[in-house]
């Protein structure tokens, strides 16, 4: 059926352990509630690409105030932790993938880089938002294995791993 | 006027479906997908009408694709199929030997008769000049490969172009001549001529579009080329001098802004199915599909006689679907270019669906 069809196709992205289930497919008229802090939730906790222990969080490179939503449209913003940050192509990849897996399939997201923070900014925000070179992208096995290690700590949602355990 | 759903839709594809082709010649469709995949559907027909039922999964091809296949393209014979695919290759399909040759989805199977290997990157679209003589491929290699179709699935490269500054999205052949068209991500458009005394050569650069031009679409009567952009514009190229003349120019005679919400990834143009006044065979309508989930269908119209000699092309939306593949992007649209099923158009998604739409006056 149509259904199956669509959540075989959601299933080459989304982990089966994610947190949503999207509302319209289960025959519930109404979708969950998701606002600017449960997208935070959900990408706070990824790791730096070159500092495996260190949270996005932490690096202030995510912040809730960067977060928009309106409608089926949510607007990220991150800021790389210096002007020439090599990594940041990656960081928005990490957080592209993320919400990918995690989001219903209806959203719509833009990934840029915060104005002024990055001395490849419009060559960044073209790329993460090029669907295209996205998919092309996490083809590639290596840069794959990078993104998922990135994402290996992003259920904490914030949480110490001390007391997560 | 609206859409009306031939089928409810053609499943098989198990992830993202990219593209879709219509074969000029016989009852077939092509899709490729993310799945790296190719599927042919078939339909029926019955004294030239559509037939009931109407759409059929024909076969999957065996993909010889590593990785996604992005874009599929007929000859104009309806012999070959040819994939281009993230894998950075290009290859020919045709019907085994001692199958019939009827068209029928039941003759033989589809093999690949030859691999097109050159490109150092993502291969994203593939073409067949007007007369099936010429091949064109582009890449992320910011490259356009134009090969001589020989005999015996034979190919050879007889031009590189390296004109653009980043990916080429797409290419696309000017119905009636010798001449190629590419679009790329460094939000230009580039047309090729073929200089007899020597190679290939871009002869002009389409400048306006602001950001990744995704698609190209020559008008039927090959005057007017329609491009599209994550600028979310559709744009209208008029070709000012007579055909052949080296120095042609193609000039911009109109702009769609906010043709749709989101990216615009795709266009195709075929000629009005309703001769009612006011239509022009020649502009004749445009389809066009993207992030935003909507299929539009745009009237292009010349210009209002009275209103002077310097005024542009008009534009009509005659309709506007929304939630063509449900939430799911659409990645194309295609006209059927078979006489009698001109009013079907395909559309792929996100979703991993193709589906055929009716015009419905």
């Amino acid at each position: 059926s149509k259904k199956d069809i669509r959540r075989e196709v959601r299933s080459i992205w989304i982990d089966s352990s994610e947190e949503f289930i999207d509302a319209a497919e289960e025959g519930d008229n109404l979708p969950e509630v998701i606002d600017e802090d449960e997208i935070y939730d959900l990408l706070r906790s990824i790791t730096d690409p070159e500092h495996p222990s260190t949270t996005l969080e932490q690096l202030g490179v995510v912040t809730a105030e960067q977060i928009k939503i309106s409608g089926n449209h949510i607007s990220v913003r991150f800021t790389p932790t210096v002007p020439h940050c090599g990594m940041a192509t990656l960081i928005g990849l990490s957080l592209r993938v993320r919400l990918l897996r995690s989001l219903p399939a209806r959203f719509r997201v833009d990934i840029t880089v915060k104005e002024g923070s990055h001395q490849s900014e419009s060559a960044l925000n073209k790329q993460l938002n090029d669907k295209e070179r996205v998919a092309a992208a996490l083809e590639n096995t290596t840069l794959l294995d990078v993104v998922n290690g990135c994402l290996a700590t992003a259920n904490l949602r914030g949480r110490d791993p001390i007391d997560a355990a | 006027m609206r859409l009306g759903r031939e089928n409810a839709e053609l499943t098989g594809h198990e992830d993202r479906t990219w593209h879709l082709a219509w074969n000029p010649k016989h009852p077939l469709l092509a899709s490729c997908s993310a799945d790296k995949s190719v599927r042919l559907f078939s339909y029926g027909t019955q004294n030239g009408l559509l037939d009931s039922p109407k759409f059929n999964p024909a076969t999957s091809i065996p993909s010889v694709h590593s990785r996604t296949v992005r874009s599929v393209a007929w000859s104009p014979s309806g012999k070959s199929l040819a994939t281009a695919s993230f894998d950075s290759t290009v290859s020919i399909w045709e019907r085994s030997s001692g199958s019939d040759d009827d068209g029928t989805a039941s003759s033989g199977e589809w093999e690949c008769v030859s691999t097109l290997e050159g490109h150092e990157s993502e291969c994203k679209s593939v073409g067949y000049s007007f007369n099936g003589s010429l091949l064109a491929s582009c890449s992320r290699d910011k490259s356009v490969w134009i090969w001589e179709v020989q005999p015996d699935a034979d190919f050879e490269c007889i031009s590189v172009l390296m004109e653009h500054t980043q990916d080429v999205k797409c290419i696309a052949w000017h119905p009636k001549e010798e001449i190629l068209a590419s679009a790329s991500y460094d939000d230009t458009i580039k047309l090729y001529l073929d200089d007899p005394e020597d190679d290939w050569y871009p002869f002009t650069t389409l400048t306006g579009h602001t950001s990744t031009v995704w698609s190209l679409s020559f008008s039927p009567s090959g005057r007017y080329l329609a491009s599209c952009s994550s600028d979310l514009s559709i744009k209208i190229w008029q070709r000012e001098q007579a055909p052949g003349n080296r120095g042609e120019k193609w000039t911009c005679q109109l702009t769609i802004p906010n043709a749709h919400s989101r990216a615009i990834y795709s266009v195709s143009w075929t000629i009005a199915q309703e001769a009612s006044a006011g239509s022009d065979e020649e502009l004749g309508w445009l389809a066009s599909g993207g992030e935003d989930g909507r299929i539009n269908i745009w009237q292009i119209q010349a210009p209002e006689k009275s209103s002077g000699s310097n005024s542009s092309l008009r534009y009509s939306l005659l309709v506007s679907q929304s939630s063509a593949h449900g939430v799911a992007d659409v990645n194309a649209v295609a006209w059927c270019p078979r006489d009698g099923f001109r009013d079907l158009l395909g559309s792929v998604g996100d979703d991993g669906l193709l589906r055929v739409w009716r015009i419905e006056l």
